[in-house]
C-alpha cells in the first residue's frame, strides 16, 4: 500500500476506534461497542506501524531526529 | 501529559488559495465558538468534574478539540498560500495581513484577538454540562454558516466533518447530562446541587 492509502486506513480505523471510545465514557458497560473499538484500534495499530516502517514515525515513540523532523507535517497540502 | 501523533484526525488537501474563505473560517480558531475555546473549556471543567465518566468524557472531548484545531489551522494555511497583493487586496484579507501576514493566528472573524471570556468554567457540574451542550450548538451554527459562505468541496469536505462532530459531542455532553441528573435527589425538581459546599 503507498503512503495515502495507508493514511486513509489509519484515519479510518483510528476514527472508528475514537468515536466508541468516547461513546463508551456514557456507555461503559456496552460489551458490542467495547468488543468492535477494540478490532478497530487493532487494526489501526497493525496499519500504523506499516506506516512507520515504510514513511516514518507517527508519534516520537517512533523515532527521533531527522526521521521525526521529514516533511511533510500534517498541516501541509501532501501530507494529507 | 500529551503526545502529539503527526497526522490530522480528517485530511485537509486544499488545491486552491482563497484569503476571503480563510479570513472567515479563523474564527473556529480563536473566535467565541471555536475549537481553542472548547478544547480550554473541557479541559479546564475536568477538573471539577465529581464522577469518573465526566472526567474521562471533558478529558477525550477536549483533547479531540485539539485536533479540530489543527485542522482549521491547516485549512486556513493552505487556503493562504502563494498569495498575490492582489488576492490580498481583493478578497478583504487585507486587514487580517497588516497585523498577521499568512501567520495563523487566534482570532475570530470580526477581528477581536482569542478572548477565554467567551467561555466559562464554574466548578458546578449542572452549570459546566449546560454550558457545554450550548457550546457544542453554536459551534455547530458556525459551521453551518461556513457552509453557507464556502462553495469548494476541498474546504467543505473538511468543516463538514466538524460539523458532524459538534453534534455527535452534543449527544455525549446529553448523555452526560442524564446521567449526572440521575445521581441526585429524586425530590429535587429542578436539578440544582451546590457543588461547592464550603469546610466548616
Amino acid at each position: 500500500m503507498n503512503r495515502d492509502d495507508l493514511l486513509r486506513k489509519i484515519s479510518e480505523y483510528s476514527f472508528a476506534a475514537w468515536e466508541l471510545h468516547v461513546y463508551l465514557d456514557t456507555h461503559p458497560s456496552d460489551i458490542a461497542a467495547m468488543m468492535r473499538m477494540k478490532n478497530y484500534r487493532k487494526k489501526a495499530e497493525e496499519y500504523k506501524s506499516e506506516y512507520e516502517k515504510k514513511y516514518g514515525p507517527l508519534t516520537v515513540k517512533g523515532g527521533s531526529g531527522e526521521t521525526w523532523l521529514n516533511d511533510p507535517w500534517p498541516w501541509e497540502r501532501r501530507a494529507n | 501529559m500529551f503526545q502529539y501523533e503527526k497526522k490530522l484526525q480528517y485530511p485537509v488537501n486544499i488545491k486552491n488559495p482563497n484569503p476571503k474563505y480563510a479570513s472567515i473560517i479563523i474564527s473556529q480558531y480563536g473566535g467565541p465558538d471555536g475549537e481553542l475555546g472548547a478544547s480550554l473549556r473541557y479541559l479546564s471543567q475536568r477538573f471539577s468534574m465529581p464522577y469518573p465518566e465526566l472526567k474521562g468524557l471533558l478529558t477525550d472531548i477536549g483533547v479531540e478539540e485539539l485536533g479540530h484545531l489543527e485542522m482549521i489551522g491547516a485549512i486556513v494555511y493552505q487556503l493562504t498560500r502563494n498569495l498575490s497583493k492582489e488576492d490580498i487586496r481583493k478578497a478583504g484579507f487585507d486587514a487580517y495581513f497588516v497585523d498577521h501576514t499568512t501567520g495563523v493566528y487566534p482570532t475570530a472573524a470580526s477581528g477581536f484577538p482569542y478572548t477565554a471570556a467567551s467561555m466559562q468554567s464554574k466548578g458546578d457540574v449542572i452549570a459546566d454540562l449546560h454550558e457545554d451542550l450550548a457550546a457544542e450548538q453554536k459551534a455547530r451554527v458556525t459551521y453551518d454558516n461556513i457552509l453557507n459562505l464556502v462553495d469548494d468541496p476541498d474546504v467543505r469536505e473538511p468543516i463538514k466533518f466538524l460539523r458532524e462532530r459538534e453534534i455527535v459531542h452534543y449527544q455525549r455532553f446529553g448523555e452526560a447530562l442524564r446521567r449526572t441528573t440521575d445521581r441526585l435527589d429524586s425530590k429535587n425538581f429542578y436539578a440544582f446541587n451546590p457543588s461547592f459546599i464550603p469546610k466548616k
